[in-house]
């Protein structure tokens, strides 16, 4: 019963991270692949984490470690991937396919206010 | 058991060297981080899955470091990034 829900588990983790993985290889600009990275990988690593700790036991020293790299991936991970995207757009960056961009157009009708 | 460990360790190996491919193709810098943030992500998974297959308590607590100090880095990178030093 343990090993069973260890292989879903562990199934369900590895389908994720690899549609994550095809996403970061096949999107076309740096912001879509920010999103893969940030939402597929986290809900794909969250679930191995948890069949370790299902397979070990929550209190041995494996479990215990797994379940402290998921909070910390639930927590670190959207942090490192705004930091990252806002420092793609102060770059320069360019948007592939946007229709509207709302800080450039807030910014321009800003300084024509201004004047 | 350990022998479903070892193939989600080797299979999170095998999802790094795919994303060694973002990481030498990307065209800006912010690519080649979000791969190598990835990457740190699935290497951490990896050692954890390997610990438990090899039974080696050591080798979690490396995983512990990488999970927490690659997204620093990440940080890190897009101060750098953000204030135009590179």
């Amino acid at each position: 019963m343990k090993e069973i829900a260890v292989i879903v588990l562990s199934a369900v983790g590895l389908a994720f991270s690899l549609s994550g993985v095809v996403g970061i290889l096949r999107m076309p600009d740096v912001y879509s692949r920010i999103q893969c990275s940030s939402k597929t990988i986290t809900l794909g690593a969250i679930p191995v984490l948890i069949a370790v700790a299902v397979g070990e036991g929550p209190i041995s020293e494996y479990g215990s470690r797994a379940l402290i790299v998921a909070v910390l991936l639930l927590i670190l991970n959207p942090a490192a991937s705004h930091a990252l995207a806002r420092a793609a757009y102060k770059t320069g960056v360019p948007m592939k396919g946007a229709v509207r961009d709302e800080v450039a157009q807030r910014r321009a009708g800003n300084r024509g206010a201004s004047q | 058991m350990n022998d479903v460990f070892l193939a989600v360790a080797i299979a999170e190996v095998a999802i790094c060297a795919l994303l060694l491919g973002r990481l030498a193709a990307g065209p800006t810098v912010s690519d080649r981080i979000v791969a190598l943030n990835t990457m740190a992500t699935q290497s951490a998974l990896a050692l954890l899955a390997f610990a438990v297959f090899a039974g080696r308590s050591i080798y979690p607590d490396v995983a512990l470091w990488l999970a927490s100090f690659s997204y620093l880095g990440a940080i890190v990178w897009a101060r750098y990034l953000e204030r135009e030093l590179l």
